[in-house]
């Protein structure tokens, strides 16, 4: 029993040789292309393809503030959301209280979620 | 949690629960009725402002996470006070049709600074500092950005997140230091466990560079100038005001108790940054022709001038220091409210040489801002000269007779350039002068009373005897 | 332990100085990431797993596509950064390197404080940060949802079209 409720970084140990593992194979692959495929250059290889249609103007144009917005919203509930999991965790141990807590800080968050709502910030058309 | 404990958090609380009002209002009406948000918002800070001043119980919650003491309600309400004037000066800007249809969420982010500030001044432990500083900057920079068609604000904005990011980082740096160093958080614990290790030293270092940012002291005040060019000018005087008062309370209250082992240090590092932010405030504000510029270096000096209360660090120094800021707010709110006025109803008129010969055309206003500049300078018959008197003996009471020396001449100095604006106010002819304009309703009851506190607040000494019997109480 | 940690310190340095050096401003958020990854593994190091975790579902999940966002937005084509003047490189490096300096030795001889119960492997789990958030630290708790809101009513008064102005 002790020895199970124990963690140690050591345990840990399996997941980093799997991610060397897949680090390795996702790194060799590559190399082993540039090393095997034939290597040639024409204008024609060089030009990125866009399902046949000539590729034209810059692709690094600035586009909507609005895709931002979607995203620092989302930030805003992810980081919300972390503060759930140690609640859920301990959800018997905290009691009604706890419970409590949590109704406060949703409650004030969920206002928040529908004042986005009521404003319009996530309808992508508003002409 | 009992009805007493609620009794002791009103401030936050009530504060919470108008911003939940204002939510709601804001989410729930239609266009027409959202007319109402605007004196709605007045009234319920009217309220909490009156309700702060009761009388309450005092003590901690949260095991000495959250302090309430005579002194610390005394802040607040003084920072409640100042927050209240903003929002009546702001109403007759928040009419116009740009800004229509976003009252509620002016009114929402300068209610949450001021949640996170009083939460800051009651603070027992750094955790709840930090979030509080926090919680009273974020909201500011969104709120200097307000004019989103002025590329101006846009910058002011993006300045003051990045600085306000930057500060906040040093400052949790030295926490992190001295969280190594003593092993809790909790201010009376940090108190009495710090010594002066090397690592201690340098996290007051860290820890007082980033409140540097805050208050703008000299070294790091570039942002100040910027920063309270570009954004609106309500917002500017909230900034100026509100954001730097509690800055300063806090940190004034942090010194005197968890830095209190080292005293004798952090005392060297105000003195020389105390005299270099008066005198090098002072140069560069004799320069500035835009006035939300010229008050912004003033208010870098200014608060050198406060640092002289916390030098002294007595029980004289710092009811001097918070008799200081309850007189500046209503001067320095007094000035920008003017300027807020001549620039709504002149299409953005901020320059000195816009208000040559505007006391032909203006009477009312020009006088109030002569009477705020003469605050701020101190001359005598306005309180400006009693917040600065009760200063300047708080430091000789201690003996720091250089800084008093170079205090003194730095006063000098200001008399001139506060002395600018009335110049081109009353003596200067201008060809074409501000036209004469009427004042809405808000306005004038916003001046009316900066102007009322400028004269009450220095003749009734009662205030600054009643001040002074808290500071014992931090 | 020692190995991987000074692994872990190695990487996460030269990734953050590629941060810095890079010229592409993508190329930066990638070593960006690195770094971030490199910490959750000082995390794990120190025994504190939820934060590890966290710091990776936050920061090099969602803030890093908030980098990505913004990089995106700004048009970054033409590098038009001035250069700096030789004097100020010299005055940076030699400020800089003082303070690396001053920290250095204020760092050398620090005596820092013991852990309180370093046999205590469980600490850094999602149960024992609930029991200290929910019970000691309720209260920055619930304000952190007053940040939020205002982060909300923020971001949208700043980000949302006028419905009515073009």
């Amino acid at each position: 029993m002790d020895s199970q409720n124990k963690f140690m970084p050591q345990d840990y140990i399996p997941i980093m040789i799997q991610s060397f593992i897949v680090l390795g194979f996702v790194l060799t692959t590559m190399i082993m292309t540039h090393l095997l495929g034939p290597l040639r250059k024409s204008k024609a290889k060089l030009e990125n393809f866009e399902c046949g249609i000539e590729g034209m103007g810059n692709a690094r144009s600035p586009f909507s503030v609005k895709y931002f917005l979607i995203a620092i919203l989302f930030v805003l509930f992810d980081v919300e959301v972390i503060f759930m999991y140690p609640w859920a965790v301990n959800f018997r141990d905290l009691g009604a209280n706890g419970f409590l807590d949590m109704l406060l800080f949703l409650g004030l968050l969920l206002l928040g979620f529908i004042y986005i709502v009521f404003k319009g910030a996530l309808k992508w058309d508003n002409s | 949690m009992r009805l007493e404990d609620f009794l002791l958090m009103r401030h936050e609380l009530l504060l919470t629960l108008i911003a939940i009002i204002i939510l709601i209002a804001e989410i729930f009406t239609d266009d027409f009725k959202k007319q109402g948000i605007r004196p709605l918002s007045i009234i319920l800070m009217a309220i909490v402002t009156i309700v702060g001043f009761l009388p309450a119980p005092t003590g901690t919650l949260f095991g000495g996470m959250y302090q309430a003491t005579d002194m610390r309600l005394m802040m607040k309400n003084i920072l409640n006070i100042g927050a209240l004037i903003v929002f009546i000066q702001s109403a007759s800007w928040l009419k116009s049709d740009d800004n229509q249809n976003k009252v509620s969420e002016f009114f929402l982010l300068l209610i949450s600074t001021l949640i996170g500030m009083n939460f800051m001044i009651s603070s027992g432990d750094f955790l709840m500092f930090y979030l509080g500083l926090e919680l009273a900057t974020i909201p500011i920079a969104a709120l200097a950005a307000y004019d989103r068609y002025s590329n101006k604000s846009s910058e002011a904005g993006i300045k003051l997140i990045l600085i306000s990011a930057l500060s906040s980082g040093i400052l949790l740096y030295g926490i992190s230091m001295i969280y190594g160093t003593v092993g809790s958080v909790y201010f009376d614990k940090v108190s009495v466990a710090y010594g002066a290790t090397p690592l201690q030293i340098m996290s007051f270092i860290f820890f007082f560079t980033g409140m540097a940012f805050k208050i703008s002291i000299v070294p790091f005040h570039l942002w100040t100038a910027d920063v309270y060019e570009g954004a609106p000018v309500n917002v500017t005087s909230y900034l100026s005001v509100v954001s730097k008062g509690a800055a300063v309370f806090i940190f004034s209250i942090m010194l005197v108790t968890v830095f209190q082992n080292i005293a004798a240090m952090w005392k060297d590092v105000m003195w020389i940054t105390a005299a270099i932010t008066m005198t090098l405030g002072n140069l560069f504000a004799m320069r500035q022709n835009n006035l939300k510029r010229f008050l912004a270096f003033s208010s870098i000096s200014q608060a050198g001038f406060i640092m002289l209360g916390i030098i002294g660090g007595s029980e004289l120094g710092m009811a001097a220091v918070v008799y200081y800021i309850l007189v500046y707010i209503f001067s320095n709110l007094g000035a920008f409210g003017v300027i807020a006025a001549i620039s709504n109803a002149s299409g953005g008129k901020e320059n000195m040489s816009d208000y040559d010969g505007l006391y032909k055309t203006n009477p009312a206003l020009s006088l109030t801002l002569t009477l705020a500049l003469f605050s701020l300078a101190g001359i005598p018959p306005v309180a400006g000269f009693f917040g600065k008197f009760f200063l300047f003996t708080a430091v000789a009471e201690k003996g720091y007779w250089w800084l008093l020396t170079i205090a003194v001449l730095n006063t000098i100095i200001s008399l001139y350039y506060y002395l600018l604006p009335v110049k081109a106010m009353f003596i200067n002819k201008a060809e074409t002068s501000i036209a004469y304009f009427k004042s809405d309703g808000w306005t004038k009851v916003g001046l009316i009373i900066c102007v009322a506190g400028m004269v009450i607040v220095g003749f009734a000494s009662v205030i600054f005897e009643y001040i002074r019997t808290l500071s014992f109480g931090l | 332990m020692t190995f991987l940690f000074y692994l872990l310190a190695a990487v996460a340095i030269l990734s953050a100085l590629m941060v810095v050096f890079s010229r592409s401003p993508i190329n930066s958020v990638i070593f960006l990431i690195i770094c971030f990854l490199s910490i959750a593994g000082h995390y794990i190091l120190l025994n504190a797993q939820f934060l590890a975790v966290v710091h990776i579902i936050v920061y090099t999940g969602a803030i890093m596509v908030l980098f990505l966002f913004v990089i995106m937005l700004l048009n970054l084509n033409t590098s038009n950064e001035p250069h700096k003047s030789q004097l100020t490189r010299i005055t940076a490096v030699i400020t800089g390197g003082l303070l690396l300096l001053v920290l250095i030795a204020a760092t050398k001889d620090a005596v820092l404080i013991q852990a309180k119960n370093p046999a205590d492997y469980n600490i850094g789990l999602v149960k024992q940060i609930g029991q200290t958030l929910f019970k000691q630290f309720l209260l920055p708790f619930e304000i952190s949802s007053v940040l939020f809101i205002s982060a909300m009513v923020g971001a949208v008064m700043l980000g949302k079209k006028d419905s009515k102005k073009n």
